[in-house]
Protein backbone atom coordinates (compact mmCIF):
# COMPACT_ATOMS: atom_id res chain seq x y z
CA UNK A 1 0.00 0.00 0.00
CA UNK A 2 2.86 2.28 0.90
CA UNK A 3 4.88 1.53 -2.17
CA UNK A 4 2.35 2.64 -4.81
CA UNK A 5 1.79 5.78 -2.83
CA UNK A 6 5.48 6.60 -2.82
CA UNK A 7 5.72 5.78 -6.51
CA UNK A 8 2.86 8.09 -7.43
CA UNK A 9 4.34 10.80 -5.28
CA UNK A 10 7.69 10.38 -7.02
CA UNK A 11 5.98 10.44 -10.38
CA UNK A 12 4.15 13.61 -9.46
CA UNK A 13 7.33 15.19 -8.21
CA UNK A 14 9.05 14.26 -11.41
CA UNK A 15 6.27 15.64 -13.54
CA UNK A 16 6.21 18.89 -11.64
CA UNK A 17 9.52 20.06 -13.08
CA UNK A 18 10.46 18.88 -16.54
CA UNK A 19 14.05 19.77 -15.75
CA UNK A 20 15.02 18.00 -12.62
CA UNK A 21 18.34 18.06 -10.88
CA UNK A 22 19.15 14.83 -9.15
CA UNK A 23 22.29 13.15 -7.93
CA UNK A 24 24.04 12.33 -11.13
CA UNK A 25 25.81 9.32 -9.63
CA UNK A 26 22.55 7.49 -8.98
CA UNK A 27 21.24 5.66 -12.04
CA UNK A 28 17.58 5.94 -12.97
CA UNK A 29 15.36 4.29 -15.56
CA UNK A 30 17.66 5.40 -18.33
CA UNK A 31 19.98 2.67 -17.16
CA UNK A 32 17.71 -0.04 -18.52
CA UNK A 33 17.23 1.75 -21.81
CA UNK A 34 20.99 2.07 -22.18
CA UNK A 35 21.44 -1.57 -21.26
CA UNK A 36 18.95 -2.63 -23.91
CA UNK A 37 20.37 -0.24 -26.48
CA UNK A 38 23.90 -1.48 -26.01
CA UNK A 39 22.79 -5.11 -25.93
CA UNK A 40 21.01 -4.58 -29.24
CA UNK A 41 24.01 -2.79 -30.73
CA UNK A 42 26.34 -5.51 -29.50
CA UNK A 43 24.12 -8.23 -30.90
CA UNK A 44 23.84 -6.57 -34.31
CA UNK A 45 27.55 -5.85 -34.57
CA UNK A 46 28.62 -9.27 -33.34
CA UNK A 47 26.10 -11.02 -35.54
CA UNK A 48 26.16 -9.09 -38.78
CA UNK A 49 29.15 -6.77 -38.94
CA UNK A 50 32.20 -8.25 -37.24
CA UNK A 51 32.14 -11.82 -38.65
CA UNK A 52 32.17 -10.67 -42.30
CA UNK A 53 34.97 -8.23 -41.49
CA UNK A 54 36.96 -11.00 -39.87
CA UNK A 55 36.23 -13.24 -42.80
CA UNK A 56 37.28 -10.59 -45.30
CA UNK A 57 40.48 -9.94 -43.38
CA UNK A 58 41.28 -13.62 -43.25
CA UNK A 59 40.44 -14.00 -46.91
CA UNK A 60 42.75 -11.16 -47.80
CA UNK A 61 45.49 -12.53 -45.59
CA UNK A 62 45.05 -15.92 -47.20
CA UNK A 63 45.12 -14.34 -50.64
CA UNK A 64 48.31 -12.47 -49.85
CA UNK A 65 49.86 -15.57 -48.34
CA UNK A 66 48.88 -17.61 -51.38
CA UNK A 67 50.27 -14.94 -53.66
CA UNK A 68 53.57 -14.96 -51.85
CA UNK A 69 53.68 -18.73 -51.98
CA UNK A 70 53.01 -18.54 -55.68
CA UNK A 71 55.78 -16.03 -56.13
CA UNK A 72 58.10 -18.23 -54.11
CA UNK A 73 57.14 -21.26 -56.19
CA UNK A 74 57.65 -19.32 -59.39
CA UNK A 75 61.02 -18.16 -58.16
CA UNK A 76 62.03 -21.70 -57.34
CA UNK A 77 60.77 -22.91 -60.67
CA UNK A 78 62.72 -20.21 -62.42
CA UNK A 79 65.86 -21.02 -60.52
CA UNK A 80 65.46 -24.73 -61.18
CA UNK A 81 64.87 -23.96 -64.86
CA UNK A 82 68.00 -21.85 -64.86
CA UNK A 83 69.87 -24.68 -63.20
CA UNK A 84 68.61 -27.07 -65.81
CA UNK A 85 69.51 -24.66 -68.56
CA UNK A 86 72.98 -24.29 -67.13
CA UNK A 87 73.55 -28.03 -66.87
CA UNK A 88 72.23 -28.49 -70.39
CA UNK A 89 74.52 -25.79 -71.61
CA UNK A 90 77.46 -27.41 -69.85
CA UNK A 91 76.48 -30.79 -71.31
CA UNK A 92 76.24 -29.29 -74.76
CA UNK A 93 79.63 -27.68 -74.35
CA UNK A 94 81.12 -30.94 -73.19
CA UNK A 95 79.51 -32.77 -76.08
CA UNK A 96 80.79 -30.19 -78.53
CA UNK A 97 84.25 -30.49 -77.06
CA UNK A 98 84.09 -34.24 -77.28
CA UNK A 99 82.94 -34.07 -80.89
CA UNK A 100 85.64 -31.58 -81.76
CA UNK A 101 88.27 -33.71 -80.08
CA UNK A 102 87.01 -36.80 -81.90
CA UNK A 103 86.97 -34.98 -85.21
CA UNK A 104 90.49 -33.77 -84.61
CA UNK A 105 91.68 -37.24 -83.77
CA UNK A 106 89.90 -38.68 -86.72
CA UNK A 107 91.38 -36.00 -88.96
CA UNK A 108 94.83 -36.68 -87.62
CA UNK A 109 94.33 -40.37 -88.16
CA UNK A 110 93.12 -39.79 -91.70
CA UNK A 111 96.08 -37.55 -92.39
CA UNK A 112 98.44 -40.12 -90.95
CA UNK A 113 96.84 -42.87 -92.96
CA UNK A 114 96.99 -40.82 -96.09
CA UNK A 115 100.54 -39.91 -95.38
CA UNK A 116 101.42 -43.53 -94.88
CA UNK A 117 99.59 -44.42 -98.03
CA UNK A 118 101.40 -41.63 -99.83
CA UNK A 119 104.70 -42.81 -98.48
CA UNK A 120 103.98 -46.30 -99.66
CA UNK A 121 102.89 -45.03 -103.04
CA UNK A 122 105.95 -42.90 -103.28
CA UNK A 123 108.17 -45.80 -102.33
CA UNK A 124 106.41 -47.97 -104.84
CA UNK A 125 106.73 -45.38 -107.57
CA UNK A 126 110.36 -44.76 -106.73
CA UNK A 127 110.97 -48.47 -106.64
CA UNK A 128 109.33 -49.01 -109.96
CA UNK A 129 111.17 -46.01 -111.38
CA UNK A 130 114.41 -47.42 -110.11
CA UNK A 131 113.66 -50.75 -111.58
CA UNK A 132 112.68 -49.17 -114.87
CA UNK A 133 115.79 -47.06 -114.88
CA UNK A 134 117.92 -50.05 -114.08
CA UNK A 135 116.25 -52.02 -116.81
CA UNK A 136 116.61 -49.22 -119.28
CA UNK A 137 120.18 -48.75 -118.24
CA UNK A 138 120.79 -52.42 -118.68
CA UNK A 139 119.07 -52.29 -122.03
CA UNK A 140 121.04 -49.22 -123.01
CA UNK A 141 124.21 -50.86 -121.81
CA UNK A 142 123.50 -53.98 -123.84
CA UNK A 143 122.60 -52.00 -126.95
CA UNK A 144 125.58 -49.76 -126.40
CA UNK A 145 127.81 -52.70 -125.94
CA UNK A 146 126.52 -54.23 -129.17
CA UNK A 147 126.49 -51.08 -131.22
CA UNK A 148 129.61 -49.44 -129.81
CA UNK A 149 131.53 -52.64 -130.48
CA UNK A 150 130.42 -52.84 -134.05
CA UNK A 151 130.84 -49.15 -134.60
CA UNK A 152 134.23 -49.07 -133.02
CA UNK A 153 135.42 -52.11 -134.93
CA UNK A 154 134.06 -50.69 -138.12
CA UNK A 155 135.77 -47.38 -137.31
CA UNK A 156 139.01 -49.02 -136.28
CA UNK A 157 138.88 -51.39 -139.27
CA UNK A 158 138.44 -48.42 -141.50
CA UNK A 159 141.34 -46.60 -139.80
CA UNK A 160 143.73 -49.52 -139.75
CA UNK A 161 142.36 -50.87 -142.97
CA UNK A 162 142.18 -54.23 -141.50
CA UNK A 163 139.02 -55.97 -141.02
CA UNK A 164 138.21 -56.52 -137.57
CA UNK A 165 135.37 -58.69 -138.53
CA UNK A 166 136.64 -61.39 -136.27
CA UNK A 167 134.06 -61.40 -133.61
CA UNK A 168 136.15 -62.85 -130.90
CA UNK A 169 138.92 -60.36 -131.26
CA UNK A 170 136.65 -57.36 -131.64
CA UNK A 171 134.72 -58.35 -128.63
CA UNK A 172 137.89 -58.57 -126.62
CA UNK A 173 138.98 -55.13 -127.78
CA UNK A 174 135.63 -53.56 -127.01
CA UNK A 175 135.54 -55.10 -123.61
CA UNK A 176 139.00 -53.84 -122.79
CA UNK A 177 137.98 -50.38 -123.98
CA UNK A 178 134.90 -50.35 -121.94
CA UNK A 179 136.59 -51.53 -118.80
CA UNK A 180 139.24 -48.91 -119.31
CA UNK A 181 136.56 -46.37 -119.68
CA UNK A 182 134.90 -47.53 -116.51
CA UNK A 183 138.07 -47.54 -114.52
CA UNK A 184 138.91 -44.12 -115.84
CA UNK A 185 135.54 -42.87 -114.76
CA UNK A 186 135.90 -44.40 -111.34
CA UNK A 187 139.34 -42.84 -110.95
CA UNK A 188 137.97 -39.51 -112.05
CA UNK A 189 135.17 -39.77 -109.56
CA UNK A 190 137.62 -40.68 -106.83
CA UNK A 191 139.79 -37.75 -107.78
CA UNK A 192 136.77 -35.53 -107.58
CA UNK A 193 135.93 -36.90 -104.15
CA UNK A 194 139.55 -36.82 -103.03
CA UNK B 1 42.48 24.36 -51.61
CA UNK B 2 46.02 25.09 -50.61
CA UNK B 3 47.41 25.54 -47.16
CA UNK B 4 47.88 29.23 -47.88
CA UNK B 5 44.18 29.64 -48.62
CA UNK B 6 43.22 27.87 -45.44
CA UNK B 7 45.49 30.10 -43.41
CA UNK B 8 44.08 33.17 -45.07
CA UNK B 9 40.52 32.00 -44.44
CA UNK B 10 41.28 31.29 -40.80
CA UNK B 11 42.74 34.73 -40.38
CA UNK B 12 39.69 36.38 -41.94
CA UNK B 13 37.33 34.36 -39.74
CA UNK B 14 39.34 35.22 -36.62
CA UNK B 15 39.42 38.93 -37.31
CA UNK B 16 35.76 38.94 -38.30
CA UNK B 17 34.61 37.17 -35.16
CA UNK B 18 36.75 39.44 -33.07
CA UNK B 19 35.08 42.49 -34.65
CA UNK B 20 31.56 41.05 -34.33
CA UNK B 21 32.25 40.08 -30.71
CA UNK B 22 33.47 43.52 -29.79
CA UNK B 23 30.47 45.16 -31.47
CA UNK B 24 28.05 42.78 -29.75
CA UNK B 25 29.54 43.24 -26.28
CA UNK B 26 29.54 46.98 -26.71
CA UNK B 27 25.96 47.23 -27.93
CA UNK B 28 24.27 44.61 -25.77
CA UNK B 29 23.44 44.83 -22.14
CA UNK B 30 25.52 42.70 -19.87
CA UNK B 31 23.13 39.88 -19.13
CA UNK B 32 23.53 37.61 -16.19
CA UNK B 33 25.92 34.73 -16.70
CA UNK B 34 24.09 31.46 -16.71
CA UNK B 35 24.90 29.22 -13.80
CA UNK B 36 26.52 25.92 -14.68
CA UNK B 37 24.38 23.11 -13.45
CA UNK B 38 25.47 19.50 -13.43
CA UNK B 39 23.54 16.30 -13.72
CA UNK B 40 20.62 18.09 -15.28
CA UNK B 41 18.63 16.20 -17.87
CA UNK B 42 15.40 16.50 -19.72
CA UNK B 43 13.40 13.75 -18.12
CA UNK B 44 10.19 11.82 -18.67
CA UNK B 45 8.65 9.51 -16.15
CA UNK B 46 6.94 6.26 -17.01
CA UNK B 47 5.96 3.40 -14.77
CA UNK B 48 7.69 4.88 -11.77
CA UNK B 49 11.00 5.17 -13.56
CA UNK B 50 12.68 8.35 -14.67
CA UNK B 51 14.19 8.46 -18.13
CA UNK B 52 16.75 10.98 -19.29
CA UNK B 53 15.37 11.72 -22.71
CA UNK B 54 18.40 13.64 -23.97
CA UNK B 55 20.74 10.80 -23.04
CA UNK B 56 18.48 8.26 -24.68
CA UNK B 57 18.20 10.29 -27.89
CA UNK B 58 21.93 10.82 -28.15
CA UNK B 59 22.52 7.14 -27.35
CA UNK B 60 20.24 6.23 -30.22
CA UNK B 61 22.03 8.65 -32.52
CA UNK B 62 25.45 7.27 -31.59
CA UNK B 63 24.25 3.69 -31.87
CA UNK B 64 22.62 4.41 -35.22
CA UNK B 65 25.85 5.97 -36.50
CA UNK B 66 27.89 2.97 -35.41
CA UNK B 67 25.41 0.57 -36.98
CA UNK B 68 25.25 2.64 -40.16
CA UNK B 69 29.02 2.62 -40.54
CA UNK B 70 29.16 -1.04 -39.60
CA UNK B 71 26.59 -2.08 -42.15
CA UNK B 72 28.13 0.16 -44.79
CA UNK B 73 31.43 -1.60 -44.18
CA UNK B 74 29.67 -4.95 -44.33
CA UNK B 75 28.05 -4.01 -47.62
CA UNK B 76 31.37 -2.79 -48.98
CA UNK B 77 33.11 -6.05 -48.23
CA UNK B 78 30.35 -8.43 -49.26
CA UNK B 79 29.47 -6.55 -52.43
CA UNK B 80 32.35 -7.51 -54.67
CA UNK B 81 34.07 -10.76 -53.82
CA UNK B 82 36.54 -10.63 -56.68
CA UNK B 83 37.81 -7.17 -55.90
CA UNK B 84 40.41 -7.42 -53.16
CA UNK B 85 40.80 -3.66 -52.79
CA UNK B 86 39.07 -2.62 -49.54
CA UNK B 87 37.21 0.65 -49.13
CA UNK B 88 38.44 3.24 -46.64
CA UNK B 89 35.57 2.59 -44.26
CA UNK B 90 36.32 -1.08 -44.42
CA UNK B 91 39.97 -0.37 -43.65
CA UNK B 92 39.02 1.62 -40.55
CA UNK B 93 36.85 -1.20 -39.28
CA UNK B 94 39.47 -3.74 -40.14
CA UNK B 95 42.15 -1.75 -38.34
CA UNK B 96 40.06 -1.62 -35.14
CA UNK B 97 38.85 -5.20 -35.41
CA UNK B 98 42.38 -6.38 -36.14
CA UNK B 99 43.84 -4.49 -33.19
CA UNK B 100 41.20 -5.74 -30.78
CA UNK B 101 41.54 -9.29 -32.08
CA UNK B 102 45.28 -9.08 -31.53
CA UNK B 103 44.78 -7.77 -27.99
CA UNK B 104 42.31 -10.52 -27.22
CA UNK B 105 44.58 -13.14 -28.72
CA UNK B 106 47.58 -11.89 -26.73
CA UNK B 107 45.67 -11.88 -23.48
CA UNK B 108 43.25 -14.77 -23.83
CA UNK B 109 45.32 -17.06 -26.02
CA UNK B 110 42.89 -16.92 -28.93
CA UNK B 111 40.33 -14.67 -30.55
CA UNK B 112 37.48 -15.36 -28.21
CA UNK B 113 34.16 -15.30 -30.10
CA UNK B 114 32.44 -13.30 -27.38
CA UNK B 115 35.13 -11.10 -25.82
CA UNK B 116 36.47 -9.73 -29.09
CA UNK B 117 33.13 -8.53 -30.50
CA UNK B 118 32.24 -7.11 -27.09
CA UNK B 119 35.43 -5.06 -26.95
CA UNK B 120 34.95 -3.90 -30.53
CA UNK B 121 31.35 -2.88 -29.91
CA UNK B 122 32.33 -1.08 -26.72
CA UNK B 123 35.10 0.80 -28.48
CA UNK B 124 33.00 2.03 -31.38
CA UNK B 125 29.94 2.83 -29.31
CA UNK B 126 31.85 4.76 -26.65
CA UNK B 127 33.89 6.54 -29.31
CA UNK B 128 30.81 7.85 -31.08
CA UNK B 129 29.07 8.70 -27.83
CA UNK B 130 32.11 10.71 -26.76
CA UNK B 131 32.37 12.48 -30.08
CA UNK B 132 28.77 13.67 -29.93
CA UNK B 133 30.07 16.16 -27.36
CA UNK B 134 32.02 17.88 -30.11
CA UNK B 135 28.95 18.64 -32.20
CA UNK B 136 27.69 22.17 -31.40
CA UNK B 137 24.09 21.13 -30.70
CA UNK B 138 23.61 23.21 -27.59
CA UNK B 139 21.00 25.70 -28.78
CA UNK B 140 21.05 27.61 -25.53
CA UNK B 141 22.04 26.76 -22.04
CA UNK B 142 18.85 24.79 -21.40
CA UNK B 143 18.59 22.87 -24.61
CA UNK B 144 21.42 20.58 -25.52
CA UNK B 145 20.19 18.39 -28.34
CA UNK B 146 22.97 15.85 -28.32
CA UNK B 147 24.98 15.78 -25.11
CA UNK B 148 27.53 12.97 -24.92
CA UNK B 149 25.52 10.08 -23.49
CA UNK B 150 28.71 8.86 -21.84
CA UNK B 151 28.49 11.95 -19.62
CA UNK B 152 25.54 10.24 -17.98
CA UNK B 153 26.28 7.53 -15.43
CA UNK B 154 23.27 5.57 -16.62
CA UNK B 155 25.09 4.65 -19.82
CA UNK B 156 28.45 3.98 -18.23
CA UNK B 157 26.92 1.85 -15.49
CA UNK B 158 25.08 -0.15 -18.12
CA UNK B 159 28.24 -0.76 -20.14
CA UNK B 160 30.21 -1.67 -17.03
CA UNK B 161 27.48 -4.09 -15.98
CA UNK B 162 27.50 -5.81 -19.36
CA UNK B 163 31.28 -6.04 -19.20
CA UNK B 164 31.61 -7.33 -15.67
CA UNK B 165 28.82 -9.88 -15.96
CA UNK B 166 30.39 -11.15 -19.19
CA UNK B 167 33.74 -11.39 -17.41
CA UNK B 168 32.27 -13.31 -14.51
CA UNK B 169 30.45 -15.70 -16.81
CA UNK B 170 33.60 -16.18 -18.83
CA UNK B 171 35.66 -16.83 -15.71
CA UNK B 172 33.22 -19.38 -14.34
CA UNK B 173 32.94 -21.13 -17.69
CA UNK B 174 36.68 -21.21 -18.20
CA UNK B 175 37.75 -22.41 -14.77
CA UNK B 176 34.54 -23.92 -13.45
CA UNK B 177 32.58 -22.37 -10.59
CA UNK B 178 34.89 -23.91 -8.01
CA UNK B 179 38.05 -22.89 -9.75
CA UNK B 180 36.77 -19.39 -10.33
CA UNK B 181 35.65 -18.70 -6.77
CA UNK B 182 38.80 -20.28 -5.41
CA UNK B 183 40.86 -17.39 -6.71
CA UNK B 184 39.12 -15.07 -4.27
CA UNK B 185 40.96 -16.89 -1.50
CA UNK B 186 44.37 -16.67 -3.08
CA UNK B 187 47.12 -16.23 -2.27
CA UNK B 188 45.76 -16.34 1.33
CA UNK B 189 42.20 -16.79 2.55
CA UNK B 190 42.64 -13.58 4.55
CA UNK B 191 42.72 -11.71 1.25
CA UNK B 192 39.11 -12.65 0.48
CA UNK B 193 37.56 -9.27 1.42
CA UNK B 194 40.13 -7.39 -0.64
CA UNK B 195 39.72 -9.70 -3.62
CA UNK B 196 35.97 -9.40 -3.43
CA UNK B 197 36.22 -5.63 -3.14
CA UNK B 198 38.52 -5.50 -6.14
CA UNK B 199 36.08 -7.51 -8.18
CA UNK B 200 33.20 -5.22 -7.20
CA UNK B 201 35.19 -2.04 -7.73
CA UNK B 202 36.18 -3.02 -11.25
CA UNK B 203 32.84 -2.12 -12.88
CA UNK B 204 32.49 1.01 -10.76
CA UNK B 205 35.88 2.31 -11.84
CA UNK B 206 35.12 1.40 -15.45
CA UNK B 207 31.89 3.36 -15.35
CA UNK B 208 33.08 6.36 -13.36
CA UNK B 209 36.35 6.79 -15.25
CA UNK B 210 34.52 7.10 -18.53
CA UNK B 211 31.77 9.24 -17.08
CA UNK B 212 34.19 11.55 -15.27
CA UNK B 213 36.36 12.20 -18.29
CA UNK B 214 33.54 12.97 -20.67
CA UNK B 215 31.51 14.84 -18.10
CA UNK B 216 34.53 17.00 -17.29
CA UNK B 217 34.89 17.66 -21.00
CA UNK B 218 31.33 18.95 -21.06
CA UNK B 219 31.93 21.16 -18.03
CA UNK B 220 35.01 22.57 -19.71
CA UNK B 221 32.92 23.44 -22.74
CA UNK B 222 30.33 25.11 -20.51
CA UNK B 223 33.05 27.12 -18.78
CA UNK B 224 34.48 28.15 -22.10
CA UNK B 225 31.08 29.41 -23.23
CA UNK B 226 31.11 31.81 -20.28
CA UNK B 227 34.01 33.60 -21.87
CA UNK B 228 33.43 36.72 -23.98
CA UNK B 229 32.35 35.73 -27.44
CA UNK B 230 35.27 37.37 -29.25
CA UNK B 231 37.78 35.17 -27.44
CA UNK B 232 35.59 32.11 -26.90
CA UNK B 233 36.27 30.47 -30.26
CA UNK B 234 39.97 29.90 -29.62
CA UNK B 235 39.83 27.81 -26.42
CA UNK B 236 36.66 26.21 -27.74
CA UNK B 237 38.47 25.01 -30.82
CA UNK B 238 41.47 23.83 -28.84
CA UNK B 239 39.38 22.09 -26.23
CA UNK B 240 37.20 20.30 -28.78
CA UNK B 241 40.29 19.00 -30.51
CA UNK B 242 41.62 17.81 -27.19
CA UNK B 243 38.23 16.40 -26.27
CA UNK B 244 38.20 14.35 -29.47
CA UNK B 245 41.50 12.78 -28.44
CA UNK B 246 40.15 12.13 -24.94
CA UNK B 247 37.13 10.47 -26.52
CA UNK B 248 39.39 8.06 -28.41
CA UNK B 249 41.57 7.38 -25.40
CA UNK B 250 38.62 6.70 -23.08
CA UNK B 251 36.99 4.37 -25.61
CA UNK B 252 40.31 2.57 -26.02
CA UNK B 253 40.84 2.28 -22.27
CA UNK B 254 37.36 0.89 -21.70
CA UNK B 255 37.80 -1.74 -24.42
CA UNK B 256 41.33 -2.62 -23.33
CA UNK B 257 40.33 -2.99 -19.67
CA UNK B 258 37.45 -5.20 -20.74
CA UNK B 259 39.90 -7.49 -22.50
CA UNK B 260 42.27 -7.42 -19.53
CA UNK B 261 39.48 -8.29 -17.10
CA UNK B 262 38.59 -11.22 -19.32
CA UNK B 263 42.22 -12.29 -19.24
CA UNK B 264 42.37 -11.99 -15.44
CA UNK B 265 39.18 -13.97 -14.99
CA UNK B 266 40.54 -16.68 -17.26
CA UNK B 267 44.09 -16.83 -15.95
CA UNK B 268 43.65 -16.54 -12.22
CA UNK B 269 44.51 -13.58 -10.04
CA UNK B 270 45.76 -10.50 -11.82
CA UNK B 271 49.16 -10.63 -10.12
CA UNK B 272 49.81 -14.09 -11.47
CA UNK B 273 49.11 -13.14 -15.02
CA UNK B 274 52.25 -13.22 -17.09
CA UNK B 275 54.40 -13.95 -14.02
CA UNK B 276 54.77 -17.65 -14.51
CA UNK B 277 55.04 -18.56 -18.13
CA UNK B 278 54.35 -22.25 -17.63
CA UNK B 279 51.28 -21.69 -15.56
CA UNK B 280 49.87 -19.24 -18.05
CA UNK B 281 50.60 -21.60 -20.90
CA UNK B 282 48.84 -24.41 -19.05
CA UNK B 283 45.87 -22.23 -18.36
CA UNK B 284 45.80 -21.11 -21.95
CA UNK B 285 45.68 -24.72 -23.04
CA UNK B 286 42.90 -25.27 -20.61
CA UNK B 287 41.06 -22.25 -22.00
CA UNK B 288 41.45 -23.61 -25.49
CA UNK B 289 39.98 -26.95 -24.49
CA UNK B 290 37.01 -25.44 -22.78
CA UNK B 291 36.22 -22.93 -25.48
CA UNK B 292 35.40 -25.60 -27.98
CA UNK B 293 32.55 -26.64 -25.73
CA UNK B 294 31.50 -23.25 -24.46
CA UNK B 295 31.60 -21.49 -27.82
CA UNK B 296 28.35 -23.15 -28.76
CA UNK B 297 26.67 -21.86 -25.67
CA UNK B 298 27.78 -18.26 -26.09
CA UNK B 299 24.82 -16.01 -26.72
CA UNK B 300 26.40 -14.49 -29.80
CA UNK B 301 27.46 -16.92 -32.45
CA UNK B 302 30.95 -16.54 -33.80
CA UNK B 303 29.96 -16.46 -37.42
Amino acid sequence: MALPAILTQLTLAAEEGEKETSNFLIPNGTFFVELGAFALLFYLLARYVIPPINKAMEARQDAIRAEFEEVEAAKQQASSAEEEYKTQLADARKEANRLREGAREEGAQIVAELREQGEAEKARIVESAHAQIAAERQQALASLRAEVGSLATTLAGRIVGESLEDDERSARVVDRFLSDLESFEVAKAQDGVG
Amino acid sequence: MTLRNIRLGALVVAIGSLAVGIVMTLTEDHHEKAEITIGEHTTRTAGGLTFNIDTIISTLVAGALVLLLGFLARRALTKDADDHVPTKLQLIWEAIVGQVNKQVEDNLGKVHPYAAPLAISLFFFILFCNWLEILPTELNHDTHLLPAPTADTNLTYALALVTIVSVWVYGIRTKGAKGYFKHFFEPFPVMFPLNLLEELIKPVTLALRLFGNIFAGGIMLALITLMPIYILWAPNLLWKGFDAAIGVIQAFIFALLTVLYFAMAGAGHGDDHGGHGDEVADLDDHVGDDEAASAERTPVPAS
